[in-house]
């Protein structure tokens, strides 16, 4: 028993080193989530209390006394509530066509329909207006006088915004079904109407919620469509511009930051519990759908889905032509003036916007997959806090999070001030911005990574951190590369969060666009938009190239292993 | 002793999985641990490997204490149901994973791994993906990974449950094999009576969280030490207030037939309600004297229809003792 001393000395010593690299990564996760995400949050909160008098909620108070604040707050609800309402039964129709019909072109349509999203926000509303606006192809075409500023036009152009993200919900919800549900209705002699009713949708109805609330809180909390198309009819998300931005009043929009948030936060969290319960719904005994043709329903649910893809590629391609013509729409000459840029900077803040990206890139994929990592390996309680901080970010507007970031960084008694003003502090706005969906990303494929990979590595004497480098990470390896070109491409396409935080030494790609489109240059924000667009293509072409290569390596691998094995 | 286990507990959630667990475990020796599904065996064999934490415990190993002691510093092989081989290395990185993290010299990595490959005859799979392999040659490399290392004892976590029964009952043979060539101290969890007959030299039945006994494979069939150990290794037939004993059990196979000659003393009545052809044997069922025995006889028989009345002899010496065990 004498070897038991020092046999139990060096367990402990080892055991210890493990402990602390999982210590030490949720160190290195945790404290960036506090200091990019909670600080600016408080430092919002804590000015919104600030008034002359010290601390109380007269600027509360005074807002919400004031009938033109009342007014903005009906505005941005009215606006989110109208474009929820439609987004989310035309996105339901076109998932129920991809989906559960054999209409032609599915993967085709599915594509198109994502499209708004490798586009700054603000080009919806630009197309919009390249068509019906006061010198839109359409007015002037038929010398009519359709007035699409103001309410309708920030509600069409956010229901082309958030109908991809609404799309993706019920696509997925509809993807899964029980054939054995629907086998069973038609034996009891249900007709499609009433399986429909009593089947499809009870069992798509988490995905209904979930959408509802995503798209609620991607309209109330758009900047870029309400400034293009918004006209005299303010919401919340431009007003915090305004007040910041023109008047310089931090204190007001910090009000307004915390009314927009608690709507957002409120969606956010209710979303998460309603959704909670949905892994249940379909268990490892239902068996798979199988979509048998029907000459007629596919042919109606072709109809609508070409008409949906007609108009989204609509809105897109008019902002493609209109930045290669004369001067849309009364010269229709080909011409590249529009690509001279004669705006701050000129073409600079398209290579300034895609270093950004490519830092947010590499940041966001560290800091995601570490989170994913550390949780796998805390105890449940100090993963769920993990997980409580990592998703947070969804229930923050850009626009908050974006002024909490100057209110936090540009202090003289902040020790990170330095970072303020620099590239660096703009990737990391990005970063935090979306990092509750790259965490989620990297959370599921970690996940799915079997435990006993952990096991068996550890038996065979290795620690934590090699049995992440050695096996984890090289398994999600796929992952990680997806999450970083989320990243990117959210990076080249955001405006709300960094709106805030640009000086002209570091002005981004998106904003350009909106300079350009507020100083009366619709086409040259068309021109500045495509060339943003044209990268976000290049970074997709080639991520996909790449995953085809990779794929097709493996394939070939799985080959020869066969051949020699038989 | 070799390894020694005192008074292991192990509860999750308030339920128990292990009550007051001891055994021990001689150097050299094949034992496996059976047991029907939820009895403690796998949680055991995860507690001897260091990655469950007991709630009470003495594990010491050739006199060192193991208890505290993490999993990556005993050098205790492990072999996993499926798919333990990690996917983004080929077969020989595989092999050569573990002793790499033991700090083996490099330049004697590559000929551990040949030789193990070779032990496993996989030579030729070396660079192979795992993807690329069948079940079953999986499972010999995650074998080959196992013992590369020389470790000091090594763990079967059911290696073998999720293979098809013909490649099965190949690698036991060969499992059998190797643990007999390398003499490591071998512990395996299994909840097939036949797998663990074939291979242990020691079996513990468990059964809710405790030993209900521990012994030959020859000593369990022939002295079982209650009704369940009877029950789960082969068939017993129970038979209650026989020859002035409140419980005894017999063999389905000890049962004899008694043919032709008139009834004698010993000898009962019964009548056949199934009999069912199984290949090298027939099983019947009969019902004697409002008790179900079941008895098993040699090759095929035609003249045993339900209904037949035959006579059966109980021998003296067939019997067994049975205490009640656990209900």
């Amino acid at each position: 028993m004498t070897s038991a001393v020092p046999a139990d000395g060096g367990a402990a010593r080892n055991f210890d080193s493990d402990r602390l690299a999982v210590a030490a990564l949720a160190a290195a996760v945790v404290v960036p989530l506090v200091v990019f995400v909670a600080v600016p949050l408080v430092a919002i909160l804590r000015l919104s209390f600030v008034t002359p008098d010290g601390i109380g909620l007269e600027n509360y108070a005074r807002e919400f006394t004031s009938p033109k604040f009342i007014h903005i707050v009906a505005n941005s609800f009215s606006v989110a509530l109208t474009t929820t309402l439609v987004t989310v039964v035309l996105a339901y129709g076109f998932a129920y066509a991809l989906r559960r019909t054999a209409m032609p072109f599915r993967r085709t349509c599915g594509a198109i329909a994502l499209l708004p999203l490798y586009a700054p926000s603000l080009v919806q509303a630009l197309g919009i207006l390249f068509l019906f606006g006061r010198n839109g192809i359409v007015n002037r075409t038929f010398d009519l006088d359709i007035d699409i500023y103001g309410f309708w036009g920030i509600v069409i152009a956010d229901v082309f915004y958030s109908f991809p993200h609404a799309y993706l919900i019920l696509s997925a919800a509809l993807a899964v079904g029980d054939a054995r549900l629907y086998e069973s209705a038609m034996m009891l002699g249900a007709g499609p109407a009433r399986m429909f009713r009593t089947i499809t949708l009870p069992s798509t109805r988490y995905g209904i919620v979930s959408a509802i609330f995503v798209v609620f809180t991607i309209v109330i909390t758009d900047f870029g469509n309400p400034m293009v198309i918004g006209a005299d009819y303010s919401v919340l998300a431009t007003e915090i511009y305004n007040q910041v931005s023109g008047q310089g009043r931090m204190e007001l929009g910090a009000v307004i930051g915390v009314v927009l948030l608690v709507p957002a936060a409120v969606a956010v969290v209710i979303e998460r519990l309603i959704t909670r319960g949905q892994h249940a719904a379909i268990s490892d005994r239902s068996h798979p759908l199988t979509i048998v043709p029907t000459a007629f329903r596919d042919r109606v649910a072709f109809v609508y889905a070409s008409l949906v893809c007609l108009a989204i590629a609509a809105v897109v391609a008019v902002v493609f032509v209109a930045s290669f013509v004369t001067l849309w729409p009364y010269n229709m000459g080909l011409s590249l003036r529009h690509y001279r840029f004669d705006v701050q900077n000129g073409i600079a803040p398209l290579w300034t916007s895609v270093v950004v990206s490519l830092m947010a890139a590499g940041i966001g994929v560290v800091a995601t997959v570490a989170a994913a990592c550390a949780a796998r390996w805390l105890k449940p309680l100090q993963a769920q806090f993990l997980y409580f901080l990592s998703v947070l970010p969804a229930a923050v507007p850009g626009m908050v999070l974006g002024l909490g970031y100057i209110l936090a960084f540009n202090h003289p008694g902040n020790p990170l001030e330095f970072l303020y003003g620099t590239l660096l502090i703009l990737a990391v706005c990005n970063v935090y911005h979306y990092h509750a969906q790259g965490y989620l990303i990297a959370t599921t494929s970690v996940g799915q990574v079997s435990r006993v990979f952990d096991e068996t590595s550890t038996c065979l004497g290795a620690g934590t951190l090699r049995t992440l480098r050695a096996v984890i990470l090289p398994i999600v390896a796929p992952a990680i590369v997806s999450i970083g070109v989320f990243f990117f491409v959210r990076s080249m396409v955001t405006l709300s969060a960094v709106i805030f935080l640009v000086t002209p030494a570091t002005q981004l790609a998106a904003v350009s666009v909106l300079l350009l489109d507020d100083s009366g240059n619709q086409n040259q924000a068309a021109a500045f938009s495509v060339c943003i667009m044209l990268i976000v293509a290049a970074a997709l072409g080639l991520f996909h190239a790449l995953a085809r290569l990779t794929a097709r390596r493996g394939a070939r691998n799985s080959g020869a292993g066969a051949a020699s094995g038989s | 002793m070799y390894l020694s286990l005192r008074g292991i507990t192990k509860t999750f959630d308030g339920v128990t999985a292990l009550d007051g667990v001891s055994l021990d475990i001689d150097e050299g020796e094949f034992v496996c641990f059976l047991g029907p599904s939820g009895c403690g065996k796998t949680t055991l064999l995860r507690i001897i490997a260091g990655l469950e934490k007991p709630d009470a415990a003495d594990i010491r190993f050739a006199g060192r204490v193991l208890t505290d002691i993490p999993a990556r510093e005993r050098n205790f092989g492990i072999v996993f149901q499926s798919y333990s081989l990690f996917p983004n290395m080929t077969v020989a990185r595989n092999i050569a994973y573990g002793l790499e993290c033991r700090k083996w010299p490099r330049q004697d990595i590559p000929d551990r791994v040949a030789a193990m490959l070779a032990l496993v005859n996989l030579a030729d799979q070396a660079d192979k993906h795992p993807h690329q392999l069948s079940g079953g040659q999986q499972q010999r490399v995650a074998l080959a990974r196992a013992l590369a290392g020389k470790p000091e004892v090594l763990l079967l976590d059911e290696p073998l449950s999720a293979l098809d029964a013909k490649v099965r009952e190949e690698l036991r043979a060969e499992v059998k094999d190797l643990q007999a060539r390398l003499g490591v101290t071998t512990i395996m969890v299994t909840h097939d009576q036949h797998e663990a007959m074939e291979v242990a030299d020691r079996i513990v039945v468990m059964n809710r969280g405790r030993i209900e006994q521990v012994g030959r494979p020859v000593d369990l069939y022939e002295r079982p030490a209650n009704r369940f150990v009877a029950g789960f290794i082969g068939r017993i037939n129970v038979v209650r207030d026989l020859h002035g004993h409140p419980l005894a059990g017999i063999r389905p196979e000890r049962i004899e037939l008694v043919d032709g000659a008139g009834p004698q003393s010993d000898c009962r009545i019964g009548c056949v309600d199934r009999c069912v052809f199984l290949g090298s044997i027939t099983r019947v069922v009969l019902t004697v004297d409002g008790q179900s025995v079941t008895l098993e006889l040699q090759g095929r028989r035609d003249d045993l229809a339900p209904g037949t009345q035959i006579a059966i002899r109980l021998p003296e010496r067939a019997l067994m003792r049975l205490d009640d065990g656990p209900p």
